[in-house]
């Protein structure tokens, strides 16, 4: 199989060639996806291959591309509520948190601190759901079906706490401008402080089950190597940015919510197994989000207050005022903007999402080209990509 | 440093004022010619304040607007010297978004819109530009951050912002024969697309 | 084999050749039929018989398979697997699979080689079945008494390597081609390893027949097992151990899964197949699990011995049955053994699958060989 000539030629002892395999096959053109089990929905990479090693990648987005843009500039702003949830359908509260937040920045309104607080729990609770689906899935990238149902008995917990206090399982709309849509029912804060106990105990079957397991480290760990140079360069955010050892987490740096009241840390990939920033830390950051997050999530039952959950002057029908907002939060993909342009009338002049996804993916094609066919799937695996986010 | 202080419900503010008039001086020093826009309604609504707009919209005035500060600059030939200063002296290393927006279907000009974070000063800065609908180009900015070729690319295809010095300008999430910007105001959508009927 | 005895001139040969060989199907025939019937029709029909036993046991214990794989691994996965179809633990799920997969469209695909894509499944399971022919399910109970009875299971089950080749090349899909092309460079050199972690057993029997090794084991009322001797153990615990990794990889199961390792290559060589094609590739992966185990349970298990099992001696029928139970329960163990490491760890990229197989198992097995060796010469 040829390969790059330094692998294929053998050098004597002043570094001269002696000699070269120069047989170069053709390459072959593979079409992975839009259709194809490794690419989480309907991207299609297309692949230059030699062999089983990769000369080329070339991303083509759209297959489900739903006009959330355009759709944001015909309907109101509450309308556009629903639209939000189905980006990152993995954490579409997070979503709709997003969003909310930057309509309220053009309102002018603070949300209520009980609010406050139940959209913090809300929102690391969809976190840790998504950050499950992500390893669960990121297990069958690497071939290991098992850890994906664990991840999905664990998610299904936090979907019934969730459709327990919305009635939704997947797209909830329950964050909204103005505070949230109701106060919990009674007992569900004891059933996240049930889950936070759960969580906790069953945290480490995961982490022995699929990340300590000797092949998902052979391959994953020096796999699909993002330096931090280049992920600050090509824009991405969040687990991906911080696997490549970036200590960087808007939740800290730039305090919303209740954020700033939390003691938690920030998890930052070290090369746990292998290089810093390779496939392997980056699953490392999200399986320690999940204890994080459950740290969270137990300070904000022990802080949360009686009292208002939604602003009372914030209606149905929203007049913002005139201007525009960005406000980019820490979605479990990466940063989360939205970027809101108002003309003072119902409905917005733009609404602009700038998906993690969409900015994450972009790095691939650069850290293709080298690696091998099964390196693809775990670097597309690892890159965490939610299809209904990059082409929203 | 210190993360800034958390002043609103949806992240800090201050720090991103101050960072966008940091950044007009800075400019202001290189001889870029930039114009500082900041909001001139505080950040928490007042009592009555949407009556109040709704009816100074009416009778007309001056424009009275909140959110973000942004900077906007006067010649988008200076877009690329503008850019290296924010990302090698101001120490904005990423940008987040580069997107446009067509306010009016009666405007003359586009905003190209670029959203910078620093994580060293953990400050963010809303950089625009106007392009003129029938001369609609801007310099691509690839060359300086490699984040900006998808989003100038979605830009592109959306709004027909041709970005020069692009090094791979295919269309993104649009197929290659889309005809049309579809996120400009004047848009109309297509009745068909091969043959498949859009309404 | 003697060819010779297989296909005699001699008629009054043959008839020696047929008591010799003694399986069930000839003795049977010979039993049954009127003297003077030749010798040539007892021959087919006792092959006849044979094959409609092998396919029988194929296919029902493929189906089992299949049941016990589903439920196995819905067990494993904090789910229960079928529990619909038939009642009881979805028992009847394989049977509903199979007639679904009967009637489903028979799809060749434009561009596709034809001949090769539909001899493809045809080669491939007819192979496997042919390994079947070796086992020793039980005294009298094998379709062939073969002296080089590993040899020829190792011989005849690398030819499935070239169906899956021409499956691989006839679908008209790159992803079915990279499929087949791993399966060979990964059947190709874990033929090594397992060829020779089959050695030490052979050492120690002196013999490649796989009857001779289940005899030799039958002392101690049964438990004189290979991996029980006091003076072997010590070799015949770390060869079974490679002799075990080495059939994960010939058989294709998890963790060396990847010739059609479907979250990289779609579905590898069987992409493009459905219906009763697919299935014949289904078949032939539990047939050929089974071969491998069965192999397994003749020379490390003791085959069909079975502590009890010499009371019942008396009637060679019910001994014969019984062994054959045993020896089915014993492989299906190994069998389980597999779904479970398959449902447990994550798939090997193809650069480790051969570093594992040339720069360890080989030399392991090579050590191991030298180890049965020094064994037998302390013995002696």
């Amino acid at each position: 199989m040829a390969t790059t000539s330094e692998e294929t030629s053998a050098r004597n002892a002043d570094g001269v060639r002696e000699f070269e395999i120069d047989v170069r096959t053709q390459d072959v053109e593979l079409n992975m996806g839009p259709q194809h089990p490794a690419t989480h929905g309907v991207l299609r990479v297309l692949l230059r291959a030699d062999g089983e090693i990769l000369t080329g990648g070339q991303c083509h987005l759209g297959y489900l591309h739903r006009c959330a843009e355009k759709i944001g500039e015909s309907v109101d702003y509450i309308q556009y509520l629903p639209y939000t949830d189905r980006y990152d359908y993995l954490a579409a509260m997070n979503n709709n948190l997003g969003y909310s937040l930057a309509v309220e920045k053009l309102l002018g309104v603070e949300v209520p601190v009980r609010g406050q607080y139940l959209r913090t729990i809300i929102a690391e609770l969809n976190r840790i759901a998504s950050h499950l689906v992500a390893v669960g899935t990121y297990g069958l990238d690497v071939g290991a079906f098992t850890p994906f149902f664990y991840a999905l008995r664990e998610r299904e917990m936090i979907l019934d706490l969730f459709e327990k206090i919305c009635g939704a399982r997947l797209t909830y709309s329950y964050i909204r401008p103005g505070g949230v849509m109701n106060d919990a029912p009674a007992g569900w804060l004891e059933g996240v402080d049930e889950f936070c106990d759960w969580m906790d105990s069953k945290w480490k079957e995961h982490w022995n089950l699929l990340i300590e397991s000797k092949i998902f480290i052979e391959r994953t760990a020096k796999v699909g190597v993002v330096t931090a140079e280049q992920a600050i360069d090509w824009g991405c955010t969040g687990p991906m940015l911080r696997g490549s050892g970036v200590d960087w987490d808007l939740r800290r740096d730039q305090p919303y919510l209740v954020y700033d009241r939390l003691d938690y840390q920030v998890i930052v990939g070290v090369g746990h197994r292998g290089t810093v920033g390779d496939c392997f830390d980056r699953t490392y950051v999200r399986m320690f989000e999940i204890v994080e997050s459950v740290k969270m999530i137990r300070q904000c039952l022990a802080a949360i207050q009686d009292g208002e959950v939604c602003h009372p002057d914030v209606g149905l029908l929203l007049r913002p005022a005139p201007g525009e907002a960005y406000v980019g939060i820490e979605n479990p993909r990466g940063e989360l903007g939205h970027y809101i342009v108002s003309d003072g009338s119902k409905i917005a002049k733009r609404v602009r999402v700038r998906a993690p996804s969409f900015c994450n993916l972009a790095v691939i094609e650069d850290i293709l080209p080298g690696c091998m066919l099964a390196d693809a799937a775990a670097i597309i695996g690892a890159t965490d990509i939610v299809i209904g986010e990059t082409d929203r | 440093m210190q993360a800034p202080a958390r002043d609103t419900g949806w992240g800090p503010m201050q720090v991103h004022f101050e960072a966008a008039r940091l950044a007009a001086a800075a400019f202001e020093a290189a001889g870029i010619a930039v114009q500082l826009h900041e909001p001139n309604l505080p950040v928490f609504a007042e009592e009555g304040e949407s009556k109040r707009l709704a009816k100074k919209a009416k009778d007309g005035g001056e424009r009275e607007w909140r959110g973000d500060s942004f900077l906007k600059l006067a010649d988008r030939g200076q877009l690329l010297a503008a850019m290296r200063i924010l990302r090698d002296d101001l120490g904005y290393e990423q940008v987040i978004d580069v997107t446009g927006v067509d306010y009016d279907a009666e405007d003359a000009n586009l905003w190209g819109v670029y959203c910078l974070l620093s994580l060293r000063h953990k400050a963010r800065l809303t950089v625009k530009v106007d392009v003129p609908k029938d001369d609609c180009w801007l310099d691509s900015i690839v060359s300086l951050y490699s984040a900006a070729n998808w989003h100038e690319r979605e830009s592109s295809e959306f709004f027909g912002i041709v970005y020069r010095g692009h090094p791979d300008p295919r269309h993104v999430l649009l197929p290659d024969d889309w005809v049309g910007f579809p996120l400009r105001k004047d848009y109309e959508f297509p009745d068909e697309y091969h043959g498949i009927s859009c309404n | 084999m003697n060819v010779a005895a297989i296909f005699p001139t001699d008629p009054a040969a043959a008839a020696a050749a047929l008591a010799q060989q003694g399986n069930l199907a000839t003795d049977a025939l010979q039993g049954v039929l009127p003297a003077g019937v030749p010798w040539w029709m007892i021959t087919l029909g006792g092959a006849g018989l044979g094959f409609a036993a092998i396919m029988g046991f194929v296919t029902v214990m493929s189906m089992f398979s299949i049941w016990l794989e589903r439920k196995v691994a819905g067990h494993i996965q904090v789910r229960l697997g079928p529990m619909r179809v038939g009642g009881w633990h979805g028992w009847a799920q394989s049977i509903a699979d199979g007639v679904k997969l009967l009637l489903k469209e028979d799809i060749v695909i434009l561009g596709a080689d034809k001949v090769l894509f539909k001899l493809a499944p045809a080669l491939v399971l007819g192979t496997a079945l042919a390994t079947f022919v070796a086992l020793p399910f039980g005294p009298g109970a094998m379709i062939a008494d073969v002296d080089l009875g590993v040899y020829f299971i190792i011989a005849i089950s690398s030819v499935t390597t070239i169906g899956i080749i021409m499956a691989g090349w006839g679908s008209n899909n790159k992803w079915s081609v990279y499929g087949a092309m791993r399966e060979a460079a990964q059947v190709a050199s874990y033929e090594i390893p397992f060829g020779l972690s089959l050695m030490p057993p052979v050492i120690y029997y002196g013999s490649f027949s796989l009857r001779a090794a289940t005899e030799a084991q039958a002392g101690w009322g049964g438990l004189h097992w290979y991996i029980f001797d006091p003076l072997t153990f010590w070799v015949a615990i770390p060869s079974f151990v490679l002799f075990f990794v080495s059939i994960l990889a010939e058989t294709k199961r998890a963790p060396f899964d990847l010739p059609e390792s479907e979250s990289e290559l779609v579905a590898g060589f069987h992409t493009e197949y459905s219906g009763i094609r697919f299935s014949f590739f289904f078949l032939e992966e539990y047939a050929a699990m089974f071969v491998m185990s069965g192999v397994g349970a003749a020379f490390w298990f003791g085959g069909w011995n079975f502590p009890g099992l010499s009371l019942l001696e008396g009637s060679p029928v019910l001994h014969s049955l019984a062994a054959v139970g045993v020896f089915t329960v014993k492989s299906m163990l190994l069998v389980f053994v597999m779904m479970w490491v398959r449902w447990t760890v994550p798939r090997l990229r193809i650069d480790q699958v051969m570093t594992l197989g040339y720069k360890y198992l080989t030399p392991l097995t090579l050590i191991c060989v030298f180890a049965a060796a020094l064994a037998e010469y302390l013995k002696s």
